[in-house]
């Protein structure tokens, strides 16, 4: 498998704490992860877990699994007599003090004891109905309980969390649309792919997962040296099976009329010690494993092209066009309509492309409580824009008729 | 699954790409014909082309596309057996139930077995679907389509209601997949087919938001957590090349110059009449000359023939006006559909989170 079963020490996990925030920790055997006011514990006490599950932090060295959280049962919702009609908006109703809080806390009281504290010092608590005293609840443990759930980092969780965390650097690649985007270009385990990802690699990584472990993954980069995709950390992926699918080339490198500059070997007097002999072995064998990927490129019969680039989308796609198997879909995201607008234009145009479609992905959560289910209050207004297309070869037959 | 072969043999199955209205699957029986709105086609000549190849027709009537067959493109051409799974919701429920190289899945219904393409073909060799049809005459179809398809070593179908007699899988499935009516009745069985021993997750399909309310109740007292619900939806948009539009000041020059020409008529027609007076003058001292006239004879009167030719110049004007030097390049402008697809299914997730293994 691609992925890990269980947590190990150098995985880096994504946690999310009773706040709804998420942090990515890395695990070193010795590490400490400091969760702010939710405390801190020994990163090695979650080694040999698997992921997904909960846990109360009460101490730096002990963690206690918590069982998942039920649904709260309400009973008949529409037996709930009581209304706001009663409540005055002030801050009196609440006795107990932040100082007197902070007492109960230092007393070595819990968290649910603290929050059962304030509830019972609410003058007005008995007013509330039953969904808002359970909204209480839940801000009072948002805010004091220590309780942290590591995420199973799946391709759905990891682009949330970087999405949310800065959409504009992911270019508004939500996880919908990297969902399509795995869909329509049909990759599956054993296919020859290319990718154009200037979306910290997320695009990459959810390509070779598709892969299993198995295939061709060829990622074009406007950079010189070979990328190092950050999104790519948080699966922990074995980095054997990575390397064995992944390959990179630059822009430069694709170009069969480019001649790479390659030092002359030095003469044989110059090449002392060890250490020099090495490094011209290594210069030549770096450049003899950038020469082989070319050949793979130019080989050509590629089954797919995904593209989430800051590049104009048109000459992409003409660009490595040649390389792609007829029938091959091509799938490109842009957080903007326009580029793509014009490359749907230039493609239909073009009787070597079939069907250039633009769709715009779109995604609505619900929150799921019995008696209180309805779409989120705010939501995410853009995923950006899908286009898909089909390559085709146009047989020597065929003869425009009208 | 399918030829991976890069030219067409006898016996594959291909996609015939009409249109994006018209596209229907095809197995290649040489000897055979196909005919179309876009002319005949023999399939004996389809055999050693490329998949992906425009082919023109025998008789001159037009071209088809012959595709590689995808799970997606199978999708669209499929004989529907029942209301099908779109992409939208199948990439995204495979992409929330974390489906990929080597999983396990359960599917029930199997229905058209739209949803099971795309399963096995993301699965691969190394994964296993198990999907359950309940309506016997549809499950003979599917397994016998899966079969075809080079399918049967990543598919188990099995004819059964899993409302009523459960999945018979114990501790198994990495993910579940319910598009049936009443999901709550098979959640406690899907809890007992799914693993415990690492993440595992559902995805009831409901398009009624009653039944989500059931189901969310049922996963909760099955024993389920993180229960969530989402809609999702791929918004076509079209492009049309539009001239691009044009400045405000275009029509404010464009105006002015019709109020300019309107003005100078209005001078000539001034100048007109005060010609014609003169002239009706001349002629009523005629008529008191005695000189007769009638309308017949004169056909058209006077004012009617200064008016028609005067009417065909302005309006070779305004078009003059309407055209002026502008360079107006069409650009290829972008709008959603007119109608669009409003809902498809809720789709409520939850899941099944690990227990630590006793140590």
């Amino acid at each position: 498998m691609l992925s890990p079963d269980t947590i190990q020490a150098g995985h880096t996990v994504l946690v999310r704490m009773p706040s709804g925030e998420q942090k990515s920790v890395k695990l070193e055997q010795k590490g400490q992860i400091s969760l702010g006011k939710f405390g801190s514990f020994k990163g090695s006490l979650l080694f040999g877990h698997p992921y997904g599950l909960t846990y109360e932090i009460l101490s730096p060295t002990e963690i206690r699994v918590m069982p998942p959280k039920r649904l709260d049962d309400f009973g008949d919702v529409d037996a709930t007599a009581e209304t706001n009609e009663l409540i005055v908006d002030d801050t009196t109703s609440q006795t107990l003090t932040h100082d007197e809080i902070e007492k109960l806390k230092q007393a070595g009281m819990g968290t649910e004891a603290i929050i059962q504290a304030q509830i019972s010092q609410h003058s007005a608590f008995e007013l509330k109905t039953a969904f808002s005293k359970d909204k209480y609840k839940k801000r009072k443990e948002a805010k004091f309980l220590k309780a942290v759930t590591v995420l199973e980092p799946t391709l759905f969780t990891v682009a949330e969390h970087l999405f949310n965390k800065d959409h504009t650097k992911m270019r508004d690649l939500r996880s919908d649309a990297l969902a399509h985007m795995l869909t329509l270009s049909n990759v599956a385990p054993g296919k020859r792919v290319l990718v154009v990802d200037d979306v910290s690699g997320l695009l990459v990584a959810g390509i070779l997962e598709r892969l299993g472990g198995t295939g061709r993954l060829l990622s074009i980069t406007d950079i010189e040296s070979p990328p190092s995709y950050s999104a790519l950390t948080f699966f922990n992926y074995d980095q054997t099976l990575v390397s064995s699918c992944l390959a990179s080339l630059n822009w430069a490198m694709t170009d069969r009329e480019f001649t790479p500059f390659v030092p002359p070997p030095p003469e044989e007097k110059d090449v002392r010690t060890d250490r020099q002999r090495q490094r011209v072995s290594k210069r030549a064998q770096a450049s003899k494993e950038v020469q082989d990927v070319r050949e793979d490129l130019w080989s050509g019969d590629f089954d797919a092209l995904l593209v989430a680039s800051v590049h104009e989308p048109h000459s992409i796609i003409a660009h490595l066009a040649p390389y792609l198997r007829p029938s091959a879909p091509v799938v490109v995201h842009s957080p903007y309509p326009e580029p793509l607008s014009r490359a749907q234009a230039l493609l239909r145009a073009d009787p070597s492309w079939l069907g250039p479609t633009v769709h715009a992905p779109w995604m609505r959560q619900h929150q799921a409580l019995p008696g209180r289910t309805h779409p989120m209050m705010s939501m995410s207004g853009t995923g950006g824009y899908v286009l898909s297309a089909t390559k085709v070869y146009v047989h020597r037959f065929v003869q425009f008729v009208c | 699954m399918w030829s991976d072969a890069s030219t067409i043999a006898e016996g594959d199955l291909v996609i015939v790409w009409q249109t994006r209205e018209a596209i229907q699957p095809l197995v290649i029986e040489p000897g055979k014909e196909l005919q179309l709105r876009f002319g005949v086609y023999s399939h004996a000549d389809l055999i050693g082309i490329p998949f992906g190849s425009k082919v023109a027709s025998r008789n001159g009537k037009g071209f088809i596309h012959i595709l590689r067959p995808t799970p997606e493109l199978w999708t669209l051409a499929l004989p529907h057996r029942t209301q099908i799974l779109y992409v939208a919701d199948i990439s995204f429920i495979t992409s929330y139930l974390n489906i990929r190289p080597g999983s396990k899945v359960i599917e029930a219904g199997t229905g058209s077995g739209s949803f099971s393409h795309s399963l096995a073909r993301t699965i691969g060799p190394t994964g296993h679907l198990y999907t359950f049809e309940f309506h016997q005459q549809r499950a003979e179809k599917a397994r016998a389509e899966f079969e075809r398809h080079g399918m049967a070593g990543t598919v188990t179908l099995a004819h059964r209601n899993v409302c009523k007699d459960g999945f018979e899988l114990v501790d198994l499935a990495d993910a579940v997949f319910l598009d049936l009516p009443a999901p709550w009745e098979a959640a406690p069985h899907a809890y007992g087919a799914m693993r415990k021993d690492r993440m595992s997750r559902i995805c009831c399909f409901s398009p009624c938001i009653e039944q989500v309310l059931r189901t969310v109740t049922a996963l909760n007292d099955a024993g389920f957590s993180d229960i969530t619900l989402y809609e999702v939806l791929l918004n076509p948009l079209e492009v049309s090349p539009v001239p691009t539009p044009l400045p405000i000041a275009h029509a404010v020059a464009r105006l002015q110059a019709a109020e300019g020409r309107k003005e100078e008529r209005r001078q000539k027609q001034i100048a007109k009449a005060a010609r014609d007076r003169e002239v009706k003058e001349k002629d009523g001292d005629a008529v008191a000359a005695g000189v007769k006239r009638t309308h017949d004879e004169a056909g058209t009167p006077d004012s009617e023939e200064g008016i028609a030719p005067k009417r065909a110049r302005s309006e070779q004007e305004s078009a003059h006006a309407s055209a002026p030097e502008v360079d107006q390049p069409e650009v290829p402008f972008m709008k959603p559909q007119h109608e669009v697809r409003g809902h498809t299914s809720y789709l409520t997730f939850a899941c099944i989170r690990p227990s630590l293994p006793v140590t």
